[in-house]
């Protein structure tokens, strides 16, 4: 399938805070409807990675290719749908009910003046529906459990028909029984949608059936296309700086 | 109330008041939801740069309120942006510099009278037929900015990065926006005064929050605040021969009072 372009070609690229390297020379790329888990430590810099990729910080060396494009030339950023770690700490104050924040996935794509169109509403409708949070629609976000407040960012993601979807840590505070429904609703949307999926996590045991490829990031980044393999791979677990465990056949959640 | 409005003055006044409070509490819910309170009161006290140029120098000091405020606001939105420099540090040095400009314009000038007291705290009985015309046309403009882009400027106040990850001009948005709210300062200041149209542009909308509505719920309960208080305020200012920018704010502080004694979290 390598004749296929790359969602994400990344080339030699570092990044440098204050004379400090955040992550050196690396080299990827993710392609169509793949399932990579991004794993390492706390301060390893894999929201550094995941951001640089969003265009939300600065390269100091190396490119980005978005679709065969550069980050400043990409336009097609409905294709992407970004679900930042805090993004189920929303202010409780904020004048949102759930319907207010999935209808925020169509605002890119609706144009100046317009009100929802039919397609709009379905696809806000049917975002809801797979995240299972109809029956939440009028409720106040800042009123939710952390379960649900997850899946309404991710159905507002949905909403703009992302061909990719990013999740920087969703499972924080979230309790387990919704975290395996969670998984499993990621690995429909893989399979189903063919959406290529790229999950931040220092959780790797629960996921590690599903996923294609395992990015392990510390400064350096590691690539392991076999990731239940990949644990076994010495290279791999000093690079997480502590003994990786990762348990095969883990079956979970139903 | 009938004999407040035959007068010429007052029926100036009341078109002014609507029109201001209108604008004022629908910019004023992206300005509080983006943490940039602080803006309206720095903007107000630019615009205040201008009023005193247009006193010293004969021009119809509304105008050059709009023009003084749009370059505050994009100097303040270009030096947050290229500089580190904290946002709210930027706004207090805006402030003190403006109002300084002001003040020395103005004494150099030897306007220091009743005049400038007028655009301090606002006044009824100064709203000319001009200033209605002035209100009205730079007010449709930006009335009509703010709901053309008003889903756009709710989703950037929600969360700025995941607005513009999914595409949204973020940069070109906020640019907007700051000019909006400049041109609606300067246009207030008639009405409310330089000192106190922060209070118009922020306290409805925090008054709203209280009652925890959805968006539209919030930002059509901060707009019947804002009325209210013009309303209520400027008639107080009428009988009472007070000026009118504290009326308002007083009486927009009560409906505050009021929702937060209401909603009080058991």
């Amino acid at each position: 399938m390598n004749f296929k372009l790359p969602i994400f070609d990344v080339k030699n690229l570092s990044f440098t805070v204050n004379g400090i390297n955040i992550l050196s020379n690396v080299s990827l790329q993710i392609f169509n409807s793949q399932y990579i888990a991004i794993i390492g430590p706390n301060g390893g810099g894999k929201t550094t990675l995941v951001r640089l990729l969003l265009g939300l910080e600065k390269p100091s060396s190396g490119n980005i290719k978005l679709y065969g494009k550069k980050i400043s030339q990409f336009k097609e950023w409905y294709k992407i749908g970004y679900v930042p770690q805090r993004a189920a700490h929303v202010d409780a104050n904020f004048p949102a009910t759930v319907l207010d924040i999935v209808k925020m996935g169509r605002t890119a794509q609706r144009k100046v003046l317009s009100s929802m169109s039919t397609r709009d509403e379905k696809l806000v409708v049917e975002s809801m529906e797979q995240m299972d949070i109809t029956h939440l629609k009028d409720k106040m976000v800042g009123t939710l459990s952390g379960g649900q407040r997850q899946r309404v960012m991710i159905a507002r993601a949905l909403a703009s028909e992302p061909e990719v979807l990013i999740l920087d840590e969703p499972n924080t505070g979230v309790d387990v029984a919704s975290q395996n429904r969670f998984y499993s609703l990621l690995r429909k949307l893989n399979k189903e949608r063919k959406i290529t999926i790229i999950f931040i996590t220092h959780d790797i045991g629960v996921i590690a059936d599903d996923i294609a490829r395992l990015f392990t990031v510390n400064q350096k980044v590691i690539t392991c296309n076999n990731p239940k393999q990949a644990l076994s791979c010495d290279e791999m677990s000093d690079l997480y700086g502590i003994e990786a465990h990762l348990i095969h056949n883990h079956k979970h959640g139903h | 109330m009938v004999e407040m409005l035959s007068y010429d003055f007052m029926q100036r006044a009341f078109l002014a008041g609507i029109i201001i409070a209108t604008l004022a509490s629908i910019s004023g819910t992206f300005v509080v939801l983006k943490r940039y309170s602080m803006i309206s009161e720095t903007l107000a006290h630019s615009a205040l740069v201008g009023v005193a140029v247009g006193l010293v120098a004969g021009y119809n000091p509304l105008w050059i309120a709009v023009l003084v405020a749009l370059f505050s606001a994009w100097l303040i939105e270009y030096l947050r942006s290229n500089f580190t420099i904290y946002s709210d540090a930027v706004l207090a040095i805006m402030l003190s510099g403006s109002l300084a400009l002001a003040v020395i314009i103005v004494s150099l000038g030897g306007s220091f009278n009743n005049s400038l007291m007028s655009y301090l705290f606002g006044s009824i009985l100064s709203v000319s037929y001009e200033d209605v015309i002035t209100i009205f046309v730079f007010g449709f403009i930006a009335l009509a900015i703010l709901l053309t882009f008003s889903k756009e400027f709710y989703f950037i106040a929600y969360d700025e990065e995941i607005a513009k990850v999914s595409g949204i001009k973020v940069k070109l948005l906020n640019f907007l926006l700051v000019s909006v709210v400049a041109i609606i300062i300067a246009l207030s200041i008639r009405i409310v005064g330089t000192l106190l149209i922060g209070a118009l542009m922020v306290i409805p909308t925090v008054s709203a929050l209280q009652y925890k509505f959805g968006f539209f719920k919030t930002t059509i309960l901060a707009l019947i605040f804002a009325l209210i208080s013009v309303v209520l305020g400027m008639s107080i200012s009428y009988h009472f021969s007070l000026p009118s920018g504290a009326t308002i704010v007083l009486s927009v502080l009560v409906i505050f009072i009021f929702s937060l004694i209401i909603n009080k979290k058991s």
